[in-house]
């Protein structure tokens, strides 16, 4: 009982705004192995995570007993699944048990990501020959999220992608080879990354140039013709000539579209040599892929899964604003009941799938469809009651970081997908990508001003996005900004970099890249102010 | 020309078979960012594809060399995608079996699934696999093919992308196909992906067409036959739920089901909290609201607590009419026998 006594003290500080009509059942003590658990009925309301006024403090702290001890109903029956998931979530609680909760090492993280960038790769990694750009974007996305001034890499970025710029229009995975979607996509995104590093600081005219230097060698009338070529009469994308259809390759083409500037006159085709809009059909493919589960799969029939349903909502968020493209194209309650089911207890983390383990990448996938969600249920709900209203957040951040900083973080730094896997560069952009989903609060504003040439991009609403510090409340008391979690984040240390909700590159970056397409358009007669041989 | 799934050495530079192709070099660009340290005999290979690829030369003995590569980089989708436009350039030429290739489609699918087995999270080899089935237009043997890899891997998505393609490609939605997806949730009830397809063969492939009679019953019974089995296992609730809403059958007809494993005043007897999740749409729909938010409740401080906010916010919706995922004014006035 003292547990319950302490539990309400230092609730009282925080004003954690619970109903009152929600009595909880919290565990009392915690457990040794094998002992059954013991419940109590707690008149206040609050549960055990509230208990805590932070994650992060100087004096230990009771591990919540959702993460010390195994779900309260397991099945008799034992299958390959449940035994996998048991080993996984034993191992996992090893981890989690820990008094005080590490910190982000950001240090031996930077190491482990600036190495490949500056040493260069072993042969080990020919594995990865046709995904060069990916590994540039997932080091420098990683490295920007722990607060690197990534632009330092801006000119051998540009000179490391040039290469690999197909000559008949697109991006390969290394010199020579066939363009593929995602290439373009991990290409792009990088150079939006290090040229908005490299020029943030500076005065517009060397601003330009530096975007002049890092985009103007791209050939956007070929590659848009490109992706003519992969963009399939159902709707879909194939990932490249010949290969394969899925949803991924809609959100890279949307993506790399969105992000170059196209505007709605180029995307329009040519029907006297008929050319189909190329959006057309598009968003009736991807919500053709919301499956009996209420998830989002590759393609229509496949099994739901957050990797997909991530680029499916992201891209019907690049052609909407977030409430009028998830609820009018999804089934919105029974996506975000899937979603949920994602988050597991002991582990914190989420899963990819349904009867699958928790991976540290889904941080980024599920946690991303939950930024998305978030904003579209929020606007739902405020447009709603006549009074300004939240419903707050719909999954558990603080599982999840506790998840990330306890499970995922290699003592030899980088990231990994859970403990006993060896880190690696994609799961470390995506474990920290996840982390800054949990630590910041993104909403649509609609009051964003576009510039004439924007306002004639279809991608436009991929530039309303902004971002809190501070999660709503869950009611209509504080409103957007109300800090209900700000105890989340004593240790500002361990903040990583906010990004864009759908780009997945940092916040801001996406601006600056308009701003020099938007020069781009007006003076495409003029020769682009490059000066000097930067990226020669 | 020796079979080349064999470990022998190809010296491309002393090859007669090579001198007429010029290798080019890989350009990285200037002090290029992590750059790969590659084994000699990648950069030599690779240099001649570049080379094969600038002349397009589809002869035989790309179909070593593109091997070659993929021995050592089975995720290289250009390679892929130029050994089957080599694949159907030489049997345009009437020379795939020939003397000098001494290959057949057959041989090919044999080496592919090889290659599959090493490398069980490759996108390109099922959709090579697929390219090739599509042009043979015989999906013989192809099932048993895909049963082999889920011996290893029962939930492997590229496999079970490309088994739902041969399954609408060839029209397979027969009992064998059903069978093998009985097998599977046989050995492993939880194998999600079975589930998946089993829904896809039964309802989902109908699109808006109203399934066949009787089907929806014997799904409903499969379903709840397997929950029976394993009351926490959460794919054949998503499963029997969403055969319910294909059968415009109201989920409050489930009420007698759930209530043996989540009897709501017996709380210590409560035995899947899938049960508990159902019961608070079924009694959000039936007006009892009290008993709706207990099951809520039960979930978020007991049975399923790191779902704590998604409970609470399904509570704020009770009797507001938008917490029930089923499509409930549709439903039937006639409750089906489950």
């Amino acid at each position: 009982m003292s547990y319950q006594r302490r539990a309400v003290k230092s609730k009282a500080k925080r004003k954690v705004a619970f109903p009152k009509d929600w009595p909880t059942m919290v565990q009392v003590e915690p457990l040794e192995e094998g002992e059954q658990p013991r419940w109590a009925t707690q008149a206040d309301g609050a549960t055990d995570e509230d208990s805590h006024p932070s994650l992060y403090q100087t004096a230990p702290e009771r591990v919540p007993a959702m993460h010390l001890n195994l779900p309260f109903i397991l099945d008799d029956l034992k299958t390959e699944t449940s035994q996998k998931q048991l080993q996984t979530a034993r191992n996992i609680m090893r981890s989690l048990d820990q008094p005080f909760l590490p910190p982000l090492d950001k240090a031996t993280h930077i190491e482990f990501l600036l190495n490949p960038l500056d040493e260069g790769l072993s042969g080990g990694f020919v594995g990865l020959d046709a995904s060069r750009p990916w590994l540039l974007y997932w080091c420098i996305n990683a490295l920007s999220l722990l607060g690197e001034d990534v632009g330092l890499y801006n000119d051998r970025a540009i000179s490391s992608l040039k290469p690999l710029q197909h000559p008949g229009g697109g991006f390969g995975g290394g010199n020579g080879q066939a363009p593929h979607v995602a290439a373009a996509y991990a290409s792009v995104l990088t150079l939006a990354i290090t040229s908005y590093y490299a020029s943030k600081e500076l005065p517009e005219n060397e601003r330009l140039t530096v975007y002049a230097n890092a985009f103007a060698w791209i050939d956007r009338g070929k590659l848009l013709q490109w992706i003519r070529k992969i963009k399939l009469p159902n709707g879909g994308f194939k990932v490249n000539e010949g290969g394969e259809e899925d949803v991924r390759a809609g959100y890279c083409a949307l993506v790399v579209m969105a992000l170059l500037g196209y505007d709605e006159d180029d995307l329009k085709g040519d029907p006297s040599i008929g050319e189909l809009p190329l959006l057309d059909g598009v968003t009736e493919y991807f919500k053709s892929c919301q499956t009996w589960e209420g998830g989002i799969g590759a393609k229509p029939h496949a099994e739901a899964h957050g990797g997909y349903a991530f680029c499916v909502l992201a891209a019907l968020c690049l052609l909407d604003d977030p409430e009028k493209a998830l609820s009018r194209n999804l089934d919105l309650n029974r996506l975000v009941s899937w979603l949920s089911a994602r988050q597991y207890a002991p582990e914190g983390g989420f899963s990819g799938r349904t009867n699958k383990l928790v991976d540290g990448c889904y941080s980024t996938w599920v946690g991303g469809c939950w930024s998305l969600v978030e904003a579209a249920a929020n606007s739902i709900e405020s447009s709603r009651k006549s009074v300004k209203m939240n419903i707050g957040d719909l999954w558990s951040r603080k599982a999840l970081i506790r998840y990330i900083l306890t499970c995922c973080q290699g003592p030899h730094g980088g990231l990994r997908d859970k403990p006993g896997i060896r880190p690696d560069y994609y799961h470390s952009n995506y474990v920290l990508l996840g982390l800054s989903a949990a630590q910041h609060y993104y909403y649509y504003d609609s009051t964003s001003v576009h510039s004439p040439v924007l306002a004639k991009s279809p991608f436009r609403h991929g530039h309303c996005w902004k971002s809190s510090n501070n999660i709503p409340k869950p009611s209509g008391g504080g409103g957007i900004g109300g800090g209900w979690l700000e105890g989340l984040l004593s240790d500002e240390n361990d903040r990583v970099g906010v990004q864009h909700p759908l780009f997945n590159i940092p916040l801001g970056a996406e601006s600056h890249l308009q701003g020099w397409w938007e020069w781009y358009n007006d003076v495409s007669d003029v020769e682009p102010p490059l000066k000097g041989n930067v990226a020669e | 020309m020796a079979s080349y799934d064999s470990d022998e050495e190809i010296d491309y530079s002393t090859d007669p078979d090579w001198s007429h192709i010029t290798p080019l070099p890989q350009d990285d660009g200037e002090n290029p960012l992590a750059q790969i340290a590659y084994h000699p005999d990648y950069v030599v290979a690779m240099s001649y594809l570049r080379g094969v690829m600038a002349v397009n030369d589809h002869s035989p003995q790309v179909l070593k060399l593109t091997a070659d590569i993929i021995g050592m980089n089975a995720a290289h989708y250009t390679v892929w995608g130029y050994r089957f436009k080599t694949l159907m350039a030489l049997e345009a030429s009437n020379s795939l079996e020939g003397e000098k290739a001494n290959w057949s489609w057959r041989k090919e699918l044999d080496w592919v699934q090889s290659i599959a087995k090493q490398y069980e999270k490759n996108y390109q080899i099922w959709h090579h696999r697929q390219l090739i089935i599509d042009h043979l237009n015989d999906p013989t043997g192809e099932r048993e093919r895909t049963n082999e890899m889920f011996a290893s891997d029962s939930k492997n998505y590229h496999v079970w992308t490309y088994r739902q393609w041969l399954v609408k490609r060839f029209s397979l939605f027969d009992k064998e196909e059903l069978d093998t997806m009985e097998l599977l949730l046989k050995e492993d009830v939880r194998n999600n992906s079975a589930w998946n397809h089993r829904y896809f063969i039964t309802l989902g492939r109908l699109g808006i067409e109203s399934p066949p009679e009787g089907v929806i019953d014997r799904e409903v019974k499969f379903a709840k036959d397997a929950i029976l089995t394993a009351p926490q296992n959460p794919s054949p609730w998503n499963y029997l739920k969403a055969v319910l809403r294909k059968g415009n059958i109201n989920v409050v007809s489930l009420v007698d089901f759930c209530g043996q494993f989540a009897p709501i005043d017996s709380e210590d007897d409560i035995s899947s909290s899938h049960a508990l999740d159902v019961l608070s749409e079924i009694y959000d729909q039936t007006g009892d609201l009290g008993k709706a938010e207990q099951a809520l409740m039960l979930l978020a401080a007991k049975y399923d607590p790191v779902r704590k906010n998604y409970w609470r916010y399904r509570k704020r919706l009770l009797g507001s009419g938008e917490s029930v995922p089923v499509a409930s004014e549709k439903a039937p006035a006639v409750h089906a026998t489950v």
